[in-house]
């Protein structure tokens, strides 16, 4: 198939190299996880990206360090009262802090910057110039911006539970009514609470998504959605707002409420995942009909 | 040579808002031609490439490319086809070598060893390593084409490939672009440089506000160019353009910059030249204007600020 081909660009040198004929032949499409491949390798080679994973890692340990070297609890704050000598009650109170916009913003780093950075390279004339069609680059950023939150998550969650046991304690739990919650059930509580984080971090995933395709530009894409988290803390928070308030990625942020209360509620857990599901679902289909119907006109 | 065209559009439109930037333009590129498509900035080359590529849907018309249209099969229409459009933009923050495996991944994969061979193409190899961040304009081109070079094309799309380059760059980028040729590539080339085009191309598509002024031959083009202009300089110009009246093969005239412009065959310009030493009036100067086919590609385009003095009509309505 392949035939010499020319010479280095400047005269006078020459290099044994190849390329085709007019008798080339179609070259394979490939697979549907190569472009994933590729925006996992690009992800990987940002620092921006590795920085996330280290704070994720170290910000908890530092926290914890410093509540638990305080002489007064924060008692204003769910779990608060116990934070100091409780590593579970520690860890539940940084998991209320980080769902009010740090989970928000860990995700944006990625999620707000996957598609809008194109733009800000130039770069989509680039790759949809190559064998790999919208629509897989559209699920090989989406599925890569998924799996990088669901990772900061993980390491954000194992990092404060590690770091609250082993710095403050695993004494038993006081749970929220009342109820005295055995050290060994404490932990599956607490770790089920962080997992259930993961729904609506991952709606704020698609939500900035939609804003990196929508704005083009990373700064919206990364700083909208923790707006946006503030906002509806902010109108959750509002009275008469009852008809709304399920309807807000926030409020699944405290679905978790309802496995420390005695007897325990799925309510919220259920209503959580369903609303979440319903921001990813209709922030990824409109990111996808504006990146499809879109026109590549920069770079 | 294969019968079916490399480049097959009719009848295409592109319009935004009240901006008609490509409309209803027909360009038939066959296989293993080296063709231009020239224009001044803003004529609509660059949204034209854009809709081969599939970058931009076109509101009106219908693009082959190989025979396959986009609606037909979708990202396989770009089987065989590279290049870029207007600079070649890449990942800054990894290096020259891994960009070109990112495309590489992105295009199925590339023969083993073909991607080093590409950088050798382009004179990158010592360069691969380094982040494409700090990599100069011309570096980045030269990546642009070896990138291009990668897909193994049969048909190598690239606009205007020569901007922003030294003129060794632009020599050697030229000079790559007909050995590519030689070896039967089919070139579609973009340029706003007459110069270019002539040297390189075989056909032309001459485009001006969206729309097609001339299509055909480089070798019809220069039957239709003006004689070559010179812009004379002498001692007593009006004297000069007394001597001047009763030659008619040549047109004298002054032009707002004072200098007169002296329009006709070489022969005669230089009859009339030697008329002027023999009646002791001193030349001062005597430089071309610009190449034939400069000057009537601006008359075609109609670029008011490069209106030749001696445009003939008649020319225009033969072109129209």
């Amino acid at each position: 198939m392949t035939q010499p081909i020319t010479q280095p660009m400047t005269t006078g040198q020459s290099a044994p190299v190849r390329t085709v004929g007019p008798d080339h032949v179609a070259r394979r499409l490939p697979g549907p996880l190569t472009a994933l491949r590729w925006e996992v390798r690009k992800l990987r080679a940002q620092y921006r990206a590795r920085a996330v994973l280290l704070v994720a890692v170290l910000a908890p340990v530092a926290i914890v360090v410093v509540i638990h070297g305080q002489s007064r609890p924060p008692k204003d704050t769910l779990f608060g009262r116990f934070a100091i000598d409780n590593g579970f009650a520690l860890s539940l109170l940084v998991l209320g802090f980080a769902s009010q916009w740090v989970l928000p913003l860990l995700t944006a780093i990625v999620a707000g910057d996957v598609f809008a950075s194109e733009d800000q390279h130039g770069t989509w004339k680039t790759v949809l110039t190559r064998s790999t069609s919208r629509s897989r680059l559209f699920w090989a950023k989406t599925i890569t911006a998924g799996a990088f939150a669901t990772l900061v998550l993980v390491l954000l969650a194992v990092s404060t539970i590690a770091s609250s046991w082993m710095i403050v304690g695993h004494q038993p739990l006081i749970g929220l009514s009342g109820q005295t919650i055995p050290a060994g059930t404490a932990l599956q509580l607490v770790a089920a609470s962080w997992a259930m984080m993961l729904p609506p971090m991952l709606a704020f995933t698609c939500l900035a998504i939609l804003l990196s395709v929508w704005s083009r530009n990373p700064a919206v894409g990364i700083a909208a959605p923790v707006v946006l988290a503030m906002v509806m803390q902010l109108v959750g928070a509002l009275g008469g707002v009852e008809a709304i308030r399920p309807f807000l990625v926030t409020t699944s942020f405290e679905a978790w409420h309802g496995l420390l209360t005695e007897p325990r509620f799925s309510g919220p857990l259920i209503e959580g995942l369903l609303v979440s599901g319903g921001w990813c679902v209709a922030s990824l289909a409109t990111a996808f009909v504006l990146l499809r119907r879109r026109d590549i006109t920069g770079g | 040579m294969n019968d079916i065209l490399a480049v097959d559009a009719q009848g295409v439109t592109k319009t935004y808002g009240s901006l008609r930037a490509v409309d209803d333009i027909s360009v038939r590129v066959a296989a293993g031609e080296v063709y231009g498509v020239l224009g001044p900035n803003g004529a609509g080359k660059t949204t034209f490439l854009r809709m081969l590529f599939g970058l931009i849907r076109p509101d009106a018309g219908t693009i082959r490319v190989f025979g396959k249209t986009w609606e037909d099969s979708g990202v396989r229409v770009l089987d065989g086809v590279a290049g870029f459009i207007e600079s070649p933009r890449f990942y800054p923050y990894l290096t020259g070598r891994q960009n070109l495996e990112g495309l590489a991944l992105l295009d199925g994969g590339t023969p083993t060893g073909l991607l080093e061979e590409v950088l050798d193409v382009v004179e990158m190899s010592e360069r691969a390593d380094q982040k494409v961040g700090g990599y100069s304009y011309g570096m980045r081109q030269r990546l642009g084409v070896a990138a291009s070079l990668l897909r193994e094309p049969r048909l190598l799309v690239l606009d205007e490939p020569a901007n922003g380059l030294d003129p060794a760059g632009i020599r050697d980028m030229r000079a790559l672009v007909k050995r590519l040729a030689g070896r039967g590539l089919t070139v579609l080339l973009s340029s706003h440089d007459m110069e270019e085009v002539e040297e390189i191309c075989d056909n032309v598509t001459i485009m001006t506000r969206g729309t097609v002024a001339f299509h055909g031959t480089i070798a019809q083009l220069r039957t239709m160019a003006p004689d070559p202009g010179h812009v004379l300089a002498t001692t007593d110009d009006v004297r000069a353009l007394k001597l001047a009246e009763n030659r008619f093969a040549i047109t004298v005239a002054r032009d707002p910059g004072a200098a007169l412009i002296v329009t006709g065959p070489p022969t005669e310009v230089s009859s009339y030249v030697g008329s002027l030493v023999s009646a002791d009036i001193g030349l001062l100067a005597l430089t071309p204007t610009r190449t034939p086919l400069e000057a009537l590609f601006f008359m075609l385009t109609d670029d008011p600020t490069h209106q030749s003095l001696d445009r003939p009509a008649q020319l225009q309505d033969t072109l129209r």
